[in-house]
């Protein structure tokens, strides 16, 4: 199914090693050698357990890590494809929101602005006019059953939920061709939970291509298309959802 | 020997067609006090674990610092006190003559212009509409002895305007635009708090419109709910005015909100440069490591 669909990113041999001159300049492995290739489209979820590599894969992809050996070759809409481990630092800023986006569990640099401006402003970022793009956060943040008396008071006072949701609706709105997720719906109570799962199976039918990490293997098993388990910084299996996650359950039981 | 100023050298047609992309563009800034001998630079810096040569007695407060920062980008300067980041950014503004290097702004003959190489007049010229300064303490960037509006006007004058009503007018959306209550336009500025006069500090910077400004220390020493207002209203106006920013500061919460990139200096040289949440999450120098773990803990 997916063979059809465009790479829209393509990730080979890509290893991360720290090297902690704090602690005896010691060196600690995270990748050994992934190789990972995601379509439009396509939502691949990252699994295994804590310290596996997930949260580190996203972080060289999105370059906050700097990868030690390997590339990471994205195709823009342009579609002249650049590695964005060897790209510069002016290039990549440039990339990102717009064409790779990064939704961690928490709001960046808590701005003092309100969840609507905020939105708004990722979507006037991204290319959008600013009435629409207004349109679509009212939308997006409706969609994400944030109160709207919170729309315009300053982000830093909102719970971890609704910042959590506030961050999601910014990462999401005219999304980037690429998007990472790392446990975007960590902090939310089950009815706002199924709503932002709602708006992120949406991406994957918008062609977006989806990289994830979720802790709940319920959030897997409804939105990836693939499911890729890690273990030791390297690529364990990968499969249909349902097979790599009965093969979790397995070992969970 | 290294230490002379580079003399100027005619951009070529891709120089030509990369200006396009740069607003201030600094190579090889160095700044030695004392006698500027090579043998200074060679047994100085990071390796050396000091800005200051046994040689020679010389303090080699800033060597071999390049960047380049486009216009709508804030780039940040990061480091200890002590570490060449002030150095640099006086450098720059001319508050200080550097040894050797270069500096050049897009705008000034189409950034063939050696700025290092201009008289002290030409240099305060530049200050007026070019590159704007916002300084840690407000007694630089502002006469104490005169009012918020004289503050901002002296500046406005400065670039030509004569008309008292005009004037009055701009000083007056200058002051809104950074959150000074208007009633205390007729103020003497000595009589604002430190969060107030860094407010009035940003207008006069920003009073002619200059294309880059560098912030030097801009929220520190202020009460930290001030400080996050200033900061606040700093990241408001460097997005809004698309200015090409260099951000001093030892404090990662600033570099942090306001940068996309940055360079961190220790002993007067640049240890290493990356894209800042990279720098923050995955810093690659020893001492970039050790600053970012006691900034952590």
């Amino acid at each position: 199914m997916s063979a059809a669909r465009k790479p829209v990113v393509d990730i080979s041999q890509l290893r991360k090693t720290f090297v902690l001159h704090t602690i005896d300049g010691r060196s600690v492995e995270a990748l050994r050698g992934v190789d990972l290739v995601v379509h439009e489209g396509e939502h691949v979820a990252l699994a295994g357990s804590s310290g596996a590599g997930k949260s580190s894969l996203l972080k060289c992809v999105y370059r906050t890590y700097l990868p030690t050996a390997g590339s990471v070759v994205l195709t823009p809409r342009s579609g002249v494809a650049v590695d964005l481990v060897t790209l510069s630092d002016t290039e990549l800023a440039g990339l990102r929101g717009r064409e790779v986006g990064y939704v961690s569990q928490f709001l960046r640099a808590e701005p003092r602005r309100g969840p609507l401006d905020i939105v708004t402003r990722a979507g006037v970022y991204r290319g959008m006019p600013r009435e629409q793009a207004r349109d679509a956060a009212v939308e997006a943040l409706r969609r994400l059953n944030l109160d709207e008396g919170l729309w315009d008071v300053h982000a830093t006072v909102l719970s971890g939920g609704e910042k959590q949701r506030v961050n999601l609706a910014a990462g999401t709105i005219s999304p980037p061709r690429l998007l990472l997720l790392d446990e975007p719906v960590s902090a939310l109570d089950p009815a706002n939970r199924e709503a932002a799962l709602d708006l992120i199976a949406d991406l994957t039918h918008q062609g977006v291509a989806v990289l994830s990490v979720f802790h709940d293997l319920d959030a897997m098993a409804r939105l990836a298309t693939r499911v890729v388990l890690m273990r030791d910084g390297h690529i364990a299996h990968e499969g249909a959802p349902h097979h790599v996650l009965d093969l979790l359950e397995g070992v969970a039981r | 020997m290294g230490v002379q100023r580079q003399r100027l050298v005619p951009p070529t047609e891709w120089e030509r067609d990369d200006m396009t992309h740069w607003m201030l563009k600094v190579e090889g800034l160095g700044k030695i006090h004392g006698l500027p001998d090579v043998q200074s630079v060679t047994d100085t810096g990071p390796d050396h674990a000091t800005s200051k040569s046994r040689l020679t007695g010389s303090v080699v407060a800033a060597w071999d610092v390049s960047f380049e920062v486009a216009a709508g980008e804030a780039l940040g300067v990061i480091g200890e006190s002590g570490s060449g980041k002030s150095t640099v950014m006086r450098c720059i503004a001319g508050d200080q003559p550097a040894t050797t290097g270069s500096v050049r702004l897009a705008r000034v003959s189409d950034g063939a212009t050696e700025i290092l190489d201009l008289d002290g007049a030409a240099r305060r010229r530049l200050r007026v509409d070019e590159l704007a300064v916002v300084y840690q303490d407000p007694a630089e960037g502002l006469d104490l002895q005169v009012t918020a509006g004289g503050n901002v006007a002296e500046r406005l004058t400065a670039a030509g305007w004569r008309h008292f009503g005009d004037i009055r007018a701009r000083a007056a959306e200058l002051l809104s635009r950074t959150e000074v209550p208007l009633e205390r336009m007729d103020d003497l500025v000595g009589t604002f708090s430190g969060g107030m006069r860094q407010r009035v500090q940003l207008a006069k910077a920003l009073a002619n419109r200059p294309p880059i400004v560098l912030l030097d220390e801009p929220t520190t020493g202020l009460d930290a709910s001030v400080a996050a207002g200033v900061l606040d209203l700093i990241r408001n106006v460097l997005e809004e005015l698309g200015l090409a920013a260099v951000v001093v500061s030892h404090d990662f919460r600033v570099i942090e909100m306001l940068t996309t990139r940055c360079i961190v200096m220790h002993h007067g040289r640049v240890v290493e440069a990356g894209l800042t949440d990279q720098l923050l999450e995955d810093p690659h120098h020893p001492y970039s490591q050790r600053l970012v773990s006691a900034a952590r803990s």
